[in-house]
Order: C-alpha cells, then sequence, then structure tokens
C-alpha cells in the first residue's frame, strides 16, 4: 500500500512533468546507484522510507520501460530525436556518441528479460541509423 | 575359446552400459523438484515475457517496414532493420520453442507425481506439444528464409498454442502457487 502511494506520489510531482516514455526512462535509470541497484530519491525516501521510495521508483521504471517497448518504431525515433533536442547536443555529436556507447544498455531496469531488452537495443539501433540518414541527407531536417 | 569370447562380450557390454550410464548428462529421478520449479520458470517466461499480445504484435508489425520504407532511407538501413527484426523474430520463436520444450518434460517425466491429470488431458496436451513442435519448426524456417513479415497467421497460431498449452499447465501447477492465508488476527478471533 505504501509503494503504491509513493508510486502516485512520484507521478504526480515528478513523472507527470516528463511526458516521454524515453524521458522518463532515462531520468528513472538515472535514479539508481550503479554499484548496487538501489534507487536512491531523497524526496520520495523523506515522505515515505528509503526502501518504499526504492520499491516505487523501480516499478515507474520498469512500466516505462514497456510503454518503450511496445511503442512503434516511428514513435522511438521521435522520441529520441526529441530527447536529443532536449539535451542541446548537436544532431551530429549525439547520434556518434550514442552510437558508440550505447547508453540505453544500462538505462533498462533489472531482471528485464533478455528478449524485450534485446529487442528494445535493437530499436535503438535502427532508431539511430534512421536520425543518421535524415541528418545526412537534410542537415537542418532534425529538430534543433 | 568361444567361451572366453562370450564373456568378454558380455563384459565389454556391461563396462560399456557403466560407461553410458556414468556419462548420463544430469540425471534426475522421478519427482526431482527441479523439473517442477523450472516447469514454473517457464510458465512464467511464457506468460510474463514471451506471449503478451502486444509484445508479440509489436515484433512482427509490418507497420514498422512501412515506416522504414515511407522514409526512403538508404538500403542499407532498410536491409539492416529487416537483419535486426528477424534476429528478435528467430529468438523469439527459439525461446518459445524452449520454454515448451521445458514444460513438455514436466509433464513427460514428472505430472503423474505432482497433479491429477485425466487421460484425456494428457492425451489432449501430447497433442498441443506435437502441433507446437512442429509450428515451431515451421515458422522458424518461414522467418529464416522470408523474414520477419512471410507468416502472420503461424506466428498467431503459434503463440495461441502456447498460450493453450500455458492454461492446461497452470492448472498442473497450481499447487506451487502461494496460499493466501486468511488474516491471523480475525482467525483468532473466531476461534
Amino acid at each position: 500500500m505504501d509503494v503504491e502511494q509513493a508510486r502516485q506520489d512520484l507521478c504526480r510531482r515528478t513523472l507527470s512533468d516528463i511526458q516521454r516514455p524515453l524521458d522518463r526512462l532515462i531520468y528513472l535509470a538515472s535514479m539508481r546507484d550503479y554499484n548496487t541497484g538501489v534507487y536512491h530519491h531523497d524526496g520520495l525516501a523523506s515522505r515515505f522510507t528509503e526502501e518504499v521510495a526504492c520499491e516505487a521508483l523501480a516499478d515507474c521504471h520498469r512500466e516505462a520501460f514497456r510503454e518503450l517497448v511496445i511503442c512503434p518504431l516511428a514513435e522511438l525515433v521521435s522520441q529520441l530525436d526529441a530527447y536529443r533536442s532536449s539535451t542541446h547536443t548537436s544532431p551530429r555529436e549525439f547520434l556518434t556518441a550514442w552510437g558508440r556507447l550505447e547508453p540505453y544498455r544500462v538505462a533498462v531496469p533489472v531482471q528485464t528479460d533478455p528478449l524485450s531488452a534485446e529487442f528494445l537495443f535493437s530499436n535503438f539501433k535502427i532508431a539511430l541509423a534512421v536520425l543518421e540518414s535524415q541528418l545526412d541527407s537534410h542537415p537542418a531536417g532534425l529538430t534543433a | 575359446m568361444i567361451q572366453l569370447l562370450f564373456f568378454f562380450f558380455i563384459g565389454a557390454a556391461l563396462l560399456s552400459s557403466l560407461l553410458f550410464l556414468s556419462r548420463r548428462g544430469d540425471p534426475r529421478a522421478e519427482g526431482d523438484s527441479r523439473v517442477l520449479l523450472e516447469a514454473r520458470s517457464a510458465l512464467d517466461a511464457l506468460q510474463g515475457n514471451l506471449l503478451p499480445e502486444q509484445l508479440v504484435q509489436r515484433i512482427f508489425a509490418k507497420g514498422d517496414l512501412d515506416y522504414v520504407v515511407s522514409l526512403a532511407v538508404p538500403k542499407p538501413i532498410r536491409d539492416l532493420f529487416v537483419h535486426e527484426r528477424k534476429k528478435i523474430a528467430l529468438s523469439w520463436i527459439g525461446q518459445v520453442r524452449c520454454q515448451i520444450s521445458s514444460l513438455k518434460r514436466f509433464h513427460v517425466s514428472g505430472a503423474r507425481s505432482y497433479a491429477q491429470l485425466g487421460l484425456r488431458t494428457e492425451l489432449e496436451l501430447a497433442c498441443h506439444f506435437a502441433a507446437l513442435v512442429v509450428a515451431c519448426r515451421a515458422l522458424r524456417l518461414a522467418v529464416y528464409v522470408g523474414g520477419p513479415y512471410v507468416a502472420p497467421r503461424m506466428v498467431g497460431a503459434t503463440a495461441m498454442a502456447a498460450a493453450r498449452i500455458c492454461t492446461i499447465s497452470e492448472q498442473s501447477l497450481a499447487f506451487l502457487n502461494p496460499v493466501q492465508l486468511k488474516p491471523f488476527a480475525s482467525s483468532s478471533l473466531q476461534s
């Protein structure tokens, strides 16, 4: 019950401002300690407990992942372009970094089933290739 | 001499049987709980990860191919898309087959020890398993040769057949589900 309340609190106060599942996935992955796999959110932990906050963040992370896995490729390309635009990075620099570092691989929740994860990684790979091709053909075509 | 040869052959036969038995990998006793746990985990994987309709539809969605074609991107990107989808589709088929084999092992080797399956149910299951294994092989071949969008109906039929097996297996494995205990306080008040 506490976890559900914490989840609703997180959705209302924080996640409602993050519309796109990709942005939510990256935001929630950034709340996770890479060494321990534990999620931290000071505000949520102060209103509930560390454990409840961690569980609520993990729930929301899994939900964002599920939303992204089942979204059509066209939508993923659009979300990726919008995310790139929100980082104020140049399109070329962003696409090169994402193509080489594949940061999306560390953004998935733990205990994700391998097929869903591979499917999402595969879609990211294609989305990056599509954006790169659009950048090559219309350098001004991507959102600034 | 003939007697010597006879005993020699018997000795060789016994030795080879011993070798065969000792090399048999991971021998499991009838009623081994590992078979049960493996079946439970296969059922969870199928129902939770592999068979949800939205995921299956997305993997085999032709709309994504139409989108890539509509963009008029260079051929290498179209090829990359088809290659990636084919890889995922083959992986899905392989994993469904693997988990179904796990459930089949449970029904073949251990079902009688744990569950009260009737003859009719067992026969029905045997037919479903046989049909599904054939369907998986045919689908794999079709996707391998013709790509991920070559047999959408076969994908649907395979997913439905797998779901039917899951439903039957779930009944056999129902006793592994955690029992919902009544709240302690209320039961003690009543007594």
